[in-house]
């Protein structure tokens, strides 16, 4: 008894204190930034330019006014949901990079409903169209899910590919029976008024699918927290043997984890399509699935470094593109800078994987 | 050091042209790049040519701006450059057309342009390219090269092809200038439709071109983006013809693309940018570029004009100047709908 008293003891000494985790996981969060900002510094004065001013004017492009800080969280709202929605799946181990093609899909369907449907439906067919569109997702994302679950189909390698099945649909799709006959580009006609999400802060393009979105963040935090099953889901990318001999269903969670990331991807390309676009179109999703893996990564899964990662993003890609028109510095420099982020994000990741196998 | 170099050559600029409205008076204009990016080797690059040689030669400033997302942020980026003291702002991106016309309400005293469409507001420009026209001259020569054995590749049958992206009636401009032409040369020539119904697919295209040769058109223009490039090839392959559209296409096969229908938007962006400088924006008007002047052409046909015999080139720059002169009207779908030749 006494024994068995004292192990528990120190089992609960080994936890780190909260705020040495709170201050470890800000540290990995911001260290690939400041790394990545760093290289895009000496970039910048490869260039011969200063990198303080260019940052300076970024800063203001990003967050100087109200103005500005609409159009970065405008930016951000699609990667919100890209990155619960591969957050979810990769906190299960469960490496899913499907998640642009179930956003592409979901914005189609959500566009299509959107138009389609009679005016006189008026509110319902936003809900209409952003449940349709979860459908599809999840739907989506169920096959590769069930592909992994059952038959062991690697989902790297499926989901990958099935990003370019649905580009292909949809191009097909938006080049063919949804095509707007007024259109001389590859676009459905747009969607009714009625239909549209409103804007948060006009005249910024700031819509309500940006409170979506941070809904789908605050119910991810609540799941994996709160929720038994999140907790299940955790274990299983934790010690998938380990779960699996404590009685839970491995196979289960790999299928239920693909259908919430498929539900929460669709939600995304709702949204987009109802508050953003307004239509689908070719190049309806600049890559968001990639961006929110990238940001996911960052998060290391967590709620909060989703959210932050979000709004980091979004502002590289809004102030991004503003400074052009008061600088002479091009986007690739912007493009360094995520991508080295990105690297920095995953080879911290990869480091601590290794320190962590030879270490014990 | 570079910025100092840069406004002692806007000083340089400023000094030489002495005409109208100084440069200085005038706000710096915008270029929203579309999808696709700089380096395209295509619509993008070409228009921000023009672009840059209108600043060049009016001494305004003026920037070019790219964006990963140009689809979802157009709106954003086109209110920044208003908000941000820019006085003309001009896309290149088709989707920005239906913000553009609400941001042109909300900022009255900024110039807005926007390309292949039309869009209402008396401080919009809209420019549409007269592609009936070139596809015009595109169909004329093909119609004489068809039934001359003497080249290579070409059978006696007056029969020639067109391939279009999908069935719309910006697609079916192109294909109506194109028979039209054709039948200017030869009343009786066969000009077969079809369309790929998809601008992206290279491999669909090459198989409508091949099926196309087997039925003995030698010649198939193509109005079909992306799938194009397999049209090009197809006829690379069979050892035929094919006609390329919006850039000069000429060197992606050489020798089997008989010509490029050019749309020179390069042209327009320059011209508008002058008239800008000049205080001569035409907001509220549709401005149609078409062989008049130079906003569409046939490619300069590097590497075939040597094997087109003098006459036909002749004859297709005769055509050109009636069509100029209004002695020849071609037909426009996207305006005045379908003709009666061609359903």
């Amino acid at each position: 008894m006494v024994d068995g008293g004292s192990e528990n003891v120190v089992a609960i000494d080994a936890r780190p204190p909260r705020w040495t985790l709170a201050a470890e996981n800000a540290m990995r969060f911001s260290l690939p930034v400041l790394l990545a900002f760093l290289a895009g510094a000496v970039l910048l004065l490869a260039i011969g330019e200063n990198p303080v001013a260019i940052y300076q004017l970024m800063l203001s492009e990003g967050f100087g006014s109200e103005r500005r800080i609409a159009a970065t969280l405008s930016a951000s709202t699609p990667l919100l949901f890209t990155a619960v929605a591969t957050a979810v799946c990769f906190r299960s181990g469960v490496f899913n990079v499907g998640v642009d093609g179930a956003f592409v899909l979901g914005g189609l369907g959500a566009a299509v409903i959107g138009y389609a449907l009679p005016v006189a439906l008026g509110w319902t067919i936003a809900p209409l169209a952003i449940g349709s569109a979860m459908l599809i997702a999840a739907f989506w994302l169920w096959v590769p899910g069930v592909l992994l679950a059952k038959l062991e189909v690697d989902e790297v390698v499926s989901t990958l590919m099935l990003n370019f099945v649905a580009l292909g649909i949809s191009g097909f799709l938006v080049n063919s029976v949804f095509l707007s006959e007024t259109s001389g580009n590859n676009t459905t006609e747009t969607i009714h008024e009625v239909a549209e999400l409103s804007r948060l802060l006009p005249p910024s393009t700031l819509h309500s699918g940006f409170l979506l979105g941070l809904l789908c963040v605050l119910g991810y935090a609540f799941w994996t927290q709160r929720t038994p099953q999140g907790f299940e889901a955790a274990l299983v990318g934790f010690n998938n043997r380990f779960a699996r001999s404590v009685g839970i269903s491995v196979p289960g969670t790999i299928i239920l984890v693909m259908i919430i990331s498929g539900l929460v991807s669709g939600a995304g390309g709702a949204a987009h399509a109802l508050g953003q676009v307004h239509k689908f179109s070719d190049g309806f999703s600049a890559g968001y699935g990639f961006t929110g893996m990238a940001i996911a990564l960052l998060a290391r899964n967590s709620a909060i470094g989703i959210l932050l990662g979000a709004i980091l993003f979004g502002a590289l890609a809004s102030a991004g593109t503003t400074v052009q028109l008061f600088s002479d510095i091009p986007l690739d420099i912007v493009n360094v800078i995520e991508g080295t982020v990105m690297i920095f994000a995953v080879v911290e990741l990869g480091r601590l994987t290794l320190w962590r196998g030879t270490g014990q | 050091m570079k910025r100092v170099i840069r406004c002692l050559l806007a000083g340089a600029a400023l000094s030489i042209t002495t005409l109208g409205v100084s440069a200085a008076d005038v706000k710096p204009a915008a270029l929203i790049i579309a999808q696709g990016g700089l380096g395209d080797g295509s619509w993008n690059d070409t228009a921000n040519a023009g672009f840059q040689a209108g600043l060049t030669a009016t001494g305004i400033t003026g920037k070019a701006i790219e964006s990963k997302d140009v689809v979802a942020q157009g709106e954003e980026i086109m209110r920044r450059a208003a908000d941000g003291g820019f006085g003309l702002v001009a896309s290149l991106e088709w989707i920005h057309g239906e913000p553009m016309e609400k941001l042109a309400a909300d900022y009255p005293d900024v110039n807005w342009v926007i390309m292949n469409q039309t869009r209402k507001g008396d401080n919009v420009a809209s420019v549409v390219f007269a592609e009936h026209q070139g596809s015009f001259l595109a169909g004329a020569l093909a119609a004489q090269v068809t039934v001359d054995t003497s080249i290579k590749g070409i059978n006696e049958q007056a029969v020639i092809g067109v391939i279009g992206g999908v069935k719309a009636p910006g697609i079916d401009k192109f294909i109506v200038g194109y028979i039209q032409g054709a039948k200017a040369i030869n009343p009786d020539i066969e000009v077969k439709v079809a369309y790929s119904e998809s601008f992206g697919d290279p491999a669909k295209g090459e198989q409508l071109a091949k099926a196309m040769f087997n039925e003995g058109a030698d010649i198939v223009y193509q109005v079909a983006g992306g799938t194009g490039i397999g049209i090009i090839e197809a006829a690379k392959a069979e050892g035929k013809f094919a006609i390329g559209v919006d850039t000069d296409q000429d060197s992606m096969a050489p020798g089997n693309v008989l010509t490029s229908m050019v749309k020179r938007v390069d042209v327009a962006t320059e011209s508008i940018i002058r008239d800008y400088a000049d205080g001569k924006f035409p907001g509220g008007k549709v401005l149609q570029f078409g062989l008049d002047v130079k906003g569409v052409a046939l490619s300069d046909m590097n590497h075939t004009k040597d094997i087109i015999p003098e006459t036909y080139l002749a004859r297709v720059d005769a055509l050109k100047a009636d069509i100029i002169s209004g002695k020849i009207e071609v037909w426009d779908v996207s305006a005045s709908g379908y003709p009666d030749f061609f359903k």
